[in-house]
């Protein structure tokens, strides 16, 4: 059905770091927006113009940490998929887990630690939230058609289970 | 600014009332008692309180003096909100909140806190949902991805698949649109009382080009409980097809 055209994983990294800074840069853009508008002095002009530096100094900022964190976070994601072989949620919690310690690292252990843990915890919320996602689109679906209680539709024939049928065509 | 402090005497006149009292046992209160009965500074006080129109009448004289001290009061009180007048102030405000507004004070408190309440309720059973999820999947020996670990690691082990993928498979589930694998597809069903599961994930191995598709499906065992293999088979979904069967206990 869909063609997986390549590995995602090395290419990953970029996208992640591209799709967090965009998202880190406009929600920090918006944030500050309201926050300049309210801190600067009375007046529509000043306001508009406070807000605007409050955008052009602060939101590139909270967009490059954004990248920072998504970069880090999907190159050891990538790294223990190549490691384990496998792709699991385990993952990316871990991922999550170990890319606040590392970001966290210059303010001593304890601080890495805590750091850590609301990674893990956060990535395991997105997480849970996903495969409910999922599981509430496929409910919908597989109520729809009945499939067909028979095993497979290809390989085994029903009931004798001769091991290493395999058939080859050419 | 006159009107304007007027107001506010009249909003707190109450302690207006009670400052009044002290006033007029002060030096400066019996000063301005004293001086009222001459027309020129009754004039003067009407002049400066407009509203004032009768300061002519003798018997006025004593209550107009009072009203013009009362409106000086209020004034001076009004124009110097600091020290202890604004005591005075802050603790009416607070005996009257508790007090006089209490019936709709209360109500409006208690429904604001209420709605806090059912948010933070909101949030923290969301939170726990998603954590419930998240740990059934990756801890329960009968999700998805538990499943999909066990029959990876026997497609791992298996010989026929090491010589058609080659060495380290690897195992991803759907691709999403962001590039991530980890969910497998599944769907679950019941027949005869039992559940079943079918899962369908994909093993890729060091010779590049070759992808397998892997179906599973296990069976809900009624006495040990848990599920257990009904079969697994590999599809080589690249040229030379073939389908490699791992399990079959059917």
């Amino acid at each position: 059905m869909e063609e997986y055209a390549r590995e995602p994983c090395p290419w990953r990294i970029v996208d992640d770091c591209g799709g967090a800074f965009t998202m880190g840069a406009i929600g920090g853009g918006i944030f500050q927006a309201i926050k300049g508008f309210r801190n600067s002095p009375v007046g529509v002009n000043h306001r508009l113009r406070g807000s605007l530096t409050a955008i052009k100094t602060r939101a590139p900022q909270l967009g490059g940490s954004f990248a920072v964190w998504g970069g880090l976070f999907s190159m050891i994601d990538c790294s223990m998929v190549r490691m384990r072989g496998k792709e699991d949620p385990w993952n990316s919690i871990t991922s999550g887990a170990l890319t606040g310690a590392i970001l966290a690292a210059r303010n001593g252990p304890v601080a890495m630690v805590g750091s850590a843990a609301m990674g893990g915890i956060l990535l395991a919320l997105i997480e849970g939230a996903g495969i409910l996602l999922t599981r509430f689109a496929s409910t919908q679906f597989a109520n729809g058609p009945q499939f067909s209680d028979d095993p497979s539709q290809l390989p085994p024939a029903p009931s004798p289970s001769p091991f290493g049928d395999y058939r080859q065509y050419q | 600014m006159l009107p304007a402090s007027l107001a506010r005497a009249g909003q707190r006149g109450e302690w207006v009332r009670a400052a009044l009292g002290r006033r007029l046992l002060a030096p400066h209160g019996w000063a301005l008692l004293q001086t009222g009965p001459g027309p020129g500074p009754c004039c003067r006080l009407g002049l400066r309180w407009r509203h004032q129109i009768h300061c002519k009448e003798p018997a006025l004289l004593l209550q107009a003096a009072r009203r013009s001290i009362r409106t000086q009061a209020g004034g001076l009180r009004a124009e110097k909100p600091s020290g202890d007048t604004s005591k005075h102030v802050s603790m009416q405000r607070a005996e009257k909140g508790e007090a006089v507004l209490s019936a709709a004070q209360r109500v409006k408190d208690a429904g604001r806190d209420f709605t806090y309440f059912i948010v933070v309720l909101v949030g923290i059973g969301v939170t726990g949902g998603l954590f419930y999820v998240i740990f059934k999947e990756l801890f329960s020996s009968s999700s998805p991805s538990k499943i999909y670990g066990d029959a990876l690691e026997k497609c791992r082990s298996h010989p026929e698949i090491i010589g058609v993928f080659g060495e380290s498979i690897k195992g991803y589930g759907e691709a999403t649109r962001r590039g991530r694998r980890q969910l497998v597809s599944h769907i679950e069903y019941v027949k005869d009382g039992l559940k079943h599961m079918r899962l369908k994930f994909y093993i890729e191995g060091s010779e590049s080009g070759k992808r397998g598709t892997v179906h599973v499906e296990v069976k809900e065992n009624p006495e040990r409980g848990g599920f257990e293999v009904r079969y697994i088979f590999v599809d080589v979904d690249t040229y030379p097809r073939r389908t490699i069967i791992i399990e079959d206990n059917r």
